[in-house]
């Protein structure tokens, strides 16, 4: 039995506006997706802002009744039996939110430790062993409304972590952290993974998924549009060449015409400091760099990279021609 | 869920010590009260109607701590983003959201007893207790029928983004159905029947007869018998509840 078993889930969200004349409005947030999680695997839920992944996790862990589709956790119905899914699972959601800032890490743990049934007897040397494991420790006892972001996320980590369960659920952990701080969760979640914990991880951050997941699934418009390891994401785009042109202030016109070249596969934009880059990928190697430097005639161009593609252009490629 | 419920109340009342206008507003709140009571009233030649007037000032505060702070505590956890945790804790939602409730019922005893000491120290408001044994059993009575209401009305606050406001306009209807703003004897008599569904109806009664009447314990039994009911119809309301809010996805939203 897997530990996670998706089928077909979908969730639609309906609100009302207006005050006279109300106004309803739906949004499809998951379109019957389906997915498995093995026991002991680490599997990564990747897509951009609004793709599903959140509403994913908070199916699963018991937050959010689905429209329509099923999912087991551990055997059991998050939406009928949500007690029996609770007492086996942990949940993270990346961002400041979610402690009792007035509180020190210490009271913050032993209050969740009560909450998640964690036995007396075990619950100092618990709290001991999971502060030792996200590096507070002797820090525990100061108020959190004290500590940096990634303290913080860490002490998250620990909370999720306080009852030892069977999975574990992390929604983008390493969100507003800077580089030392998401390195610091990264590592926690890379000593997880090595223990042999089951984690679903949601990320839209494409080195993340690439150095920790086994399998990752690319989520978009709450629908899958890729299933697979790191290495089998990357080779859908092995075969190409990245050409990445530096420009300023390139008219969007240019950039379709630069689309409409025979043998270009997709052109994305990305803003780096001053400049504008345009990552063009090629299905035919290098040999279009004439061609798209004449479209770009008259245009500021800086330098010009040729350079064999990454998870990154992957998942550009999925998300932008799906 | 026992050790959920006392850890639950240990966090409530230490999170409000931290707050410096909250512990402001409870030693404030009992000598306004106290003050509104005896120049309100203006009867300092009838010194048993004056500690009548005390004591409902008293019940009232004691039910607007209870359903401010209950309400109050519920809406931080949303901006917090604790809510969401406790809801996917394994223990009963009702053992996360009573201690909330019932640590404001607590610091409503306290008030409860700080208007009275006030009265007594400002306004030399006779603190005579014909019943002293039932007047210690009529107040705890009190506290859990006042917090136990609050359970019921709380689970509202798990669906509602805005609980503070909400319990803010719970106040007055509570004030007037259970007699302490004006006599009921003023009122319409569908009122009274409301006010026999109330707890703190029966909880000010229990406390007032303990102090001024002759025959407390009845009024003392329905308390309790009413917080009992409480305890079911809460714990069934907040099960209610907390499946909306899973259905609608609200429990996220601030």
């Amino acid at each position: 039995m897997a530990a996670i078993e998706v089928d077909g889930l979908c969730r639609t969200y309906r609100s009302r506006t207006g005050i006279f004349r109300r106004r309803r409005a739906e949004v499809q947030a998951l379109r019957g997706i389906s997915f498995q999680v093995e026991r002991g695997e680490l599997f990564g839920l990747l897509g951009p802002n609004g793709a599903g992944k959140t509403t994913t996790i908070k199916i699963l862990t018991t937050l959010l009744l689905p429209s329509a589709g099923s999912a087991r956790v551990l055997g059991h119905d998050p939406a009928r039996d949500p007690g029996s899914v609770r007492r086996r699972i942990g949940h993270v959601f990346g961002g400041d939110r979610g402690l009792y800032d007035r509180l020190s890490a210490l009271d913050n743990l032993k209050y969740f430790a009560d909450l998640y049934r964690v036995p007396v007897r075990d619950k100092r040397q618990r709290i001991d062993e999971l502060l030792e494991l996200v590096g507070l420790k002797g820090r525990e006892r100061e108020r959190v409304e004290t500590y940096s972001r990634g303290m913080r996320q860490r002490l998250h980590i620990a909370r999720g972590l306080l009852h030892d369960p069977e999975i574990l659920f992390l929604d983008e952990p390493t969100i507003g952290l800077d580089p030392v701080g998401a390195r610091e969760v990264r590592e926690t979640i890379g000593g997880l993974r090595q223990q042999g914990k089951t984690i679903l991880l949601t990320t839209h951050y494409m080195y993340e998924a690439d150095e920790l997941c086994q399998r990752i699934a690319v989520i978009n418009g709450g629908r899958f549009v890729a299933e697979g390891t790191p290495a089998e994401l990357k080779a859908r785009v092995l075969e190409r060449t990245v050409i990445e042109i530096e420009t300023f202030g390139v008219e969007d016109a240019i950039v379709e015409r630069l689309r409409a070249i025979d043998g270009v596969a997709s052109v994305s934009t990305e803003t780096r400091d001053q400049a504008e880059v345009l990552l063009v990928q090629s299905r035919v190697g290098a040999e279009l760099v004439q061609a798209l430097l004449r479209e770009l005639d008259g245009s500021r161009v800086g330098k010009v990279i040729t350079r064999e593609p990454t998870l990154e252009d992957a998942y550009v490629e999925l998300v932008q021609t799906q | 869920m026992t050790r959920a419920f006392l850890s639950g109340m240990w966090i409530h009342v230490v999170m409000f010590s931290r707050n410096p206008f909250d512990l402001s507003g409870v030693v404030l709140w009992p000598i306004i009260y106290a003050s509104i009571a005896y120049y309100l009233l203006d009867s300092k030649d009838n010194p048993r109607l004056l500690l009548a007037a005390s004591l409902g000032a008293a019940v009232m505060l004691m039910w607007s701590l209870v359903v401010i702070g209950s309400s109050n505590a519920l809406e931080n956890q949303r901006w917090l983003g604790t809510l969401e945790l406790l809801v996917a804790a394994p223990v009963p939602f009702a053992a996360v959201i009573a201690p909330i409730t019932v640590a404001s019922g607590f610091v409503g005893a306290y008030a409860l007893l700080a208007t009275l000491a006030w009265g007594t120290l400002l306004f030399h408001v006779p603190l005579a207790i014909d019943h002293p044994l039932a007047f210690a059993v009529a107040v705890p009575a009190c506290v859990l029928a006042i917090g136990m209401l609050g359970l019921v009305m709380a689970s509202t606050f798990v669906l509602y983004r805005a609980a503070f406001s909400l319990g803010i306009s719970l106040q007055y209807p509570v004030w007037i159905a259970t007699g302490l703003l004006v006599p009921l004897s003023v009122l319409p008599p569908f009122v009274r029947k409301i006010g026999w569904f109330l707890g703190p109806y029966w909880g000010f009664r229990g406390i007032r007869e303990a102090t001024l009447g002759s025959a407390p314990w009845p009024y003392i039994g329905m308390s309790v018998a009413i917080s009992i009911a409480y305890v079911a119809i809460g714990s069934i309301c907040l099960h209610y509840f907390e499946r909306v809010a899973r259905s609608t996805g609200s429990l996220k939203l601030t």
